[in-house]
């Protein structure tokens, strides 16, 4: 049964998760297929690598789509997409050109609306980005404002990832809660990857603009205070062991720290480690991931 | 569904017209998670069996329709859906390929706008670049062989 009766945590899984597999050995319908076994009903799509003919799709792959939400119990829930800023790759390349406002409103406008299409009520809006640390491109506020209208009209929140290795106590996520309050709008707010609460790295695996003393980018607590602009989660995973357990990512922390401070939204499972591309690995990974939330959540 | 690999076998094949052989074909996918625009593709020249044919040589078949790799560059409104369709690669030389074995190279990177403009180095997959700490965090060297049998 759908889990929207729920308050508190829900659970999902991004197609991302099967990007190993799919266009090879599984298809939209097998990913969805695999999500009803887990009891997983909230679903994250990547427009561009899972909508067929994106950004155009046919009549027939409307019809579709609708039947397997309907078939397999699913939400759509958020809906990945980009603004690609060097869209231009080849003059980016020659001078540096990058997208400006209202050619990116143009991209965002065309997914705000498709994502309304196709019934979904979050985005993750991927931005460009200018330097090492993920900053994103200088003209996103202008960018944003320009696409509030639209977005309340089709009842779509933008969401940027706050992804490891950003901080969720950093300067640019400041920069979005002040852009937030200043605004007052409730179709601009956040992703947060889990990501950014792992806490145990190989080696000494570093990104830039990562704490140097190995400590994670993020605490759990640290969500507490954007946690009302927070509409989705990434919950992203390395490796779920045989005991069912994520032994980087401290999900019952973070999972107690949602259910304490009122989360209502989905958390998205998101495989990010190896053997993808081994045809029923990632499936057998975010079945005991699924486990381990169901476990948690008590549903 | 497609191949596993990158390059092809299906769509392997001398391309005829009018009873002659103008040239040959070889499909690719990619292994990235999202789809992209043909303006954010580099693409590079095919090597077949040692022989290079430059990327102006090289036609690429999207949705359906012919592009130059010089017409791709702005191409910024036709998507390529690489993760569940192909690219034709379509070289036009008469006669095409031999029946047999063919050592099949293809090149091509793409930009992805979300990632460190750091990272987004050398994407020209012409470029000899040395075996190790390759940059382009996504798109790796861009060179994709596989050995294909043509009838």
């Amino acid at each position: 049964m759908y889990q929207e009766n729920h308050q508190g945590p829900k659970r999902g899984v991004s197609v991302y998760s099967y990007s190993g597999e799919y266009g090879w050995s599984m298809n939209l319908e097998d990913c969805l297929a695999d999500m009803y076994d887990m009891g997983a009903h909230g679903l994250e799509i990547l427009a561009n690598g899972h909508i067929d003919n994106y950004p155009n799709p046919t009549e027939e792959w409307l019809e579709n789509w609708f039947r397997l939400l309907d078939k397999y119990e699913i939400i759509p829930v958020e809906y990945g997409h980009w603004i690609d800023s060097r869209l231009y790759s080849h003059e980016y390349v020659k001078n540096g050109r990058e997208l400006d406002v209202e050619e990116s409103y143009e991209q965002l406008s065309r997914d705000i609306r498709l994502a309304h299409k196709l019934g979904f009520t979050v985005m993750r809006t991927k931005m460009g980005v200018i330097d090492p640390t993920n900053t994103p491109v200088k003209n996103w506020r202008e960018i944003i404002k320009r696409a509030l209208p639209l977005a309340e009209e089709c009842n779509v929140r933008m969401c940027p990832e706050l992804h490891m290795p950003t901080r969720l106590k950093s300067r640019y996520v400041d920069d979005y809660m002040e852009f937030i309050l200043q605004t007052g709008t409730k179709y601009f707010g956040f992703n947060v990857d889990f990501g950014t609460f792992q806490n145990v790295f190989e080696g000494s695996f570093r990104l830039p603009g990562m704490p140097e003393d190995g400590s994670p980018c993020s605490l759990p607590e640290d969500i507490i205070p954007i946690l009302p602009y927070v509409y989705c989660c990434h919950a992203k995973f390395n490796y779920m062991d045989e005991n069912f357990e994520e032994t980087t990512i401290p999900y019952p922390e973070i999972i107690r720290v949602l259910k304490d401070n009122g989360y209502n939204g989905y958390m998205l499972s998101e495989y990010e480690g190896a053997h993808k591309d081994e045809p029923g690995f990632v499936t057998d990974q975010l079945r005991r991931h699924h486990i381990m939330m169901k476990r948690i959540l008590g549903f | 569904m497609l191949e596993k690999p990158i390059v092809q076998q299906r769509g392997f094949r001398n391309i005829v017209k009018d009873g002659e052989i103008i040239g040959f074909q070889v499909k690719v996918r990619s292994t990235y998670y999202r789809g992209i625009y043909l303006s954010e593709i580099f693409p590079g020249a095919m090597v077949v069996d040692g022989k290079v044919y430059p990327k102006k040589d090289v036609i690429w078949e999207v949705n359906g329709k012919e592009y130059t790799t010089d017409q791709m560059e702005t191409e910024t409104n036709v998507h390529w859906c690489c993760t569940n369709d192909t690219a034709t690669l379509k070289v036009y030389v008469p006669g095409g390929l031999s029946q047999g074995y063919h050592d099949v190279e293809v090149r091509f990177k793409f930009s992805s706008s979300y990632l460190p403009p750091q990272l987004q180095t050398h994407m020209d997959p012409d470029e000899e670049l040395p075996e190790t700490d390759i940059p382009g965090l996504m798109a790796g060297n861009g060179r994709h062989k596989r050995r294909l049998l043509l009838v």
